[in-house]
């Protein structure tokens, strides 16, 4: 069993996501969107939008460090594990609250708002579910670590990288709190959702439209 | 010179009778699917009046188009494009659904299948994107034929007169706007485009969005200042009016063109000179904007443009038929025919001939003609719209108009030559005429059609259009 959640069911998640999408890009690109419903509901969107994703931009760049960044490194340039736990903590739970406000707040709108009802679509409500059980364990996991005695950058972190080096160690999982595995199986539902879902668009981050020309021009396809 | 050929139209609003035939056949061709109900690609306004969306004119709400920043050069009204990527999460000008209309139906089940009542059964208006009941208060065309009373008022071409305006019963004045996208030089959407999806097509100057291409930004709604690009609440993309380009690909003109009941749209090639389109939209006093976007659009005639259109590799029918355009002359040959808000510097593409206009009854003389100042709708109430202000320009418009048909009152009667100075010719007179009154179909449209496009699988894209993408897969 632990072989399977954290040295197969990874790579199955991983399958997903990148095939799924590449899939999805090249032969469904007609419906890749952000399904923007700013048209259906503008009041409530104007806070509520913006601080996700503000919030979701810190809680990323925390777990590229946490993560993908090894212990040794951060050593190196002088960063003990004590002040590291208290960054990170700290920083951490403003980003973490920051973003689920944020999530919560357009959870609110897309289930009182009558008119996005339309702009909800059965997968979107599976989404939800599943964001929301990532959030709140990745949340209750940070909060619940408060004091630090668990250290997830030689567990979690050595494990994670060990799936990016295609050499699985599932050991480094044993003796990982019930609320970070939980938060591992969440975000492996969400990735394996991710290329049906409308979470696509945050590959479409346009920043060509910075060096592009204003007007474009294009031939007509002699198709 | 790098020339570049553009499909252009021609409104001439003095026979336009209000009669809505354009946006029905359009809307019965592109919009009747789902998330799509309330865009009207092409609609007819009464002006003065509010419009569609409402205020659609009003740029400090939605900081459509262009302005020229600091230093004078071009930049969209909504923000450069750093500060613009900051809306992506929420852009504070994109209107709502509320600012065009909810679009409705009836509950006509429940007259036939209401089972017995003592009542008389009624069909309750229905949303058609909640798919809950609702109460009508606005919709398409709310204030047709009203030009009167708080949405007249609010009209920003009135406003801007500054003047009180009196709606007396002897000064109110009425007339119609049909409007479409203008298929611009300097398109305001295209630049918007933060994922590129939309373009203007390098062989007839038709802007179109890729529906696979479009990521539902949205930043193209508001920065269009005419409010011609709308947002599908199902497909979750953007769409917009594409002037029928398969129709035109085939020689035949827009379905609004072909079936408007006036005979008043005009439908033909222009060459234009792309390098000067940027310094053009950019011109500093924006009174000056429409008589320097004539100055782009080249004669087809001169044999330079011609050596220079084929070095573009523009075929010959298409010089052909831009030396038979009807577009071509009304507004650069006679010059009856204005931009709309040439002040958005997006340099439209569609163009509209002033209408004329009944002789104030205040006015007290026997003349069988009016002066332009004369008429009762105001020359600086059209100012506003198609001038940017300027009434001169759009009084020499009107007289030019008036000219041709004191010309050929005179022709027939036989009363010698008009008195006064004119700025045409006889023949150019008559060629007015022979377009504007009699408006023969191969006259008004002069589209070349010498596309090599395999219509192989067109059939099937029929129901969706090319737009919904309903069982996925569409490529």
């Amino acid at each position: 069993m632990n072989l399977f959640l954290w040295g197969a069911l990874p790579y199955i998640a991983f399958t997903f996501l990148i095939v799924g999408t590449l899939v999805r890009f090249f032969y469904f690109e007609r419906n890749w969107t952000t399904k923007s419903s700013e048209f259906l509901e503008k009041k409530q969107l104007r806070i509520a939008n913006p601080l996700f994703h503000f919030g979701l931009l810190c809680v990323i760049g925390g777990h590229v460090v946490g993560v993908l960044i090894p212990k040794t490194w951060t050593a190196a340039i002088g960063i003990n594990d004590h002040l590291y736990h208290e960054g990170a903590l700290y920083m951490g739970a403003v980003a973490g609250i920051i973003f689920i406000v944020g999530f919560l707040l357009l959870m609110k709108r897309r289930f009182t708002v009558p008119a996005m009802k339309v702009n909800t679509s059965g997968l979107d409500k599976w989404l939800y579910l599943f964001l929301t059980l990532a959030i709140f364990s990745g949340m209750a996991g940070t909060l619940l670590n408060a004091s630090g005695f668990f250290d997830y950058r030689v567990s979690i972190g050595p494990w994670f990288r060990s799936l990016l080096s295609f050499m699985p160690d599932p050991s480094l999982m044993e003796g990982v709190p019930f609320m970070f595995k939980f938060h591992m199986l969440a975000w492996m539902v969400v990735a394996i959702i991710f290329p049906f879902s409308r979470l696509v668009h945050c590959l479409s981050v346009p920043l060509n439209y910075l060096t592009r020309p204003f007007i474009v021009y294009r031939k007509r396809d002699e198709k | 010179m790098k020339i570049k050929a553009q499909v252009s139209m021609v409104l001439n609003l003095d026979k336009c009778l209000g009669c809505h035939t354009c946006s029905i056949t359009c809307k019965n061709t592109w919009t009747n699917r789902e998330g799509a109900e309330y865009m009207y690609f092409n609609n007819v306004e009464t002006r003065p009046g509010v419009g569609y969306p409402r205020n659609w004119e009003d740029q400090e709400k939605w900081k459509g188009g262009w302005t020229l920043d600091n230093s004078g050069k071009l930049a969209l009204s909504t923000g450069s494009k750093t500060n613009r990527l900051m809306k992506l999460f929420f852009h504070p000008e994109q209107p709502e659904l509320k600012d065009y209309f909810e679009p409705w139906t009836y509950d006509y089940e429940t007259l036939i299948h209401g089972g017995r009542k003592n009542n008389q059964p009624v069909a309750r208006p229905r949303s058609l994107v909640t798919k809950q009941k609702m109460e009508v208060t606005w919709g398409p065309n709310w204030d047709d034929d009203l030009a009167g009373g708080q949405h007249a008022r609010s009209d920003v071409n009135l406003t801007k007169m500054g003047q009180d305006i009196v709606f007396d019963y002897e000064e109110v004045f009425m007339r119609y706007l049909p409007r479409l996208c203008n298929h611009c030089l300097n398109p305001a959407c295209v630049a918007a485009c933060p994922s590129g999806a939309i373009y203007k097509r390098d062989e007839d100057g038709v802007v179109l969005v890729s529906q696979d291409v479009c990521r539902g930004w949205r930043h193209c709604v508001p920065s269009c200042p005419y409010k011609k690009i709308f947002y599908n609440w199902e497909t979750n993309k953007a769409e917009k009016c594409v002037f029928c380009y398969p129709r035109l690909e085939n020689g035949l003109p827009q379905i609004c063109a072909e079936t408007c009941v006036g005979r008043m749209r005009y439908v033909g090639v222009v060459f234009y000179d792309m390098d000067k389109v940027e310094a053009m939209a950019a011109t500093k006093n924006e009174q000056d904007i429409y008589e320097n976007t004539l100055d782009l659009i080249l004669d087809p005639h001169d044999p330079e443009v011609i050596k220079a259109a084929r070095a573009e590799g523009i075929s010959e029918a298409w010089i052909k038929a831009a030396q038979k355009s009807p577009v071509y002359k009304l507004v650069k040959e006679w010059g009856v025919a204005l931009p709309l808000h040439p002040e958005y510097r997006t340099l439209p593409m569609v163009w509209y001939v002033p209408p004329l206009s009944p002789i104030l009854q205040r006015v007290t003389s026997d003349v069988y003609l009016p002066d332009a100042h004369e008429m009762r709708v105001p020359v600086q109430y059209l100012a506003n719209l198609f001038t940017a202000g300027n009434t001169e320009i759009l009084a020499r418009t009107l007289q030019r108009v008036l000219d041709m048909r004191e010309y050929m009152r005179r022709r027939e009667t036989g009363d010698g030559p008009i008195e006064h100075k004119v700025d045409l010719t006889e023949d150019q007179m008559y060629g007015m005429y022979k377009l504007l009154a009699l408006s023969k179909y191969n006259d008004r449209f002069v589209i070349p059609s010498d596309v090599k496009v395999s219509r192989e699988g067109r059939l099937e894209m029929q129901h969706n259009r090319g737009f919904a993408c309903p069982t996925g897969g569409c490529q």
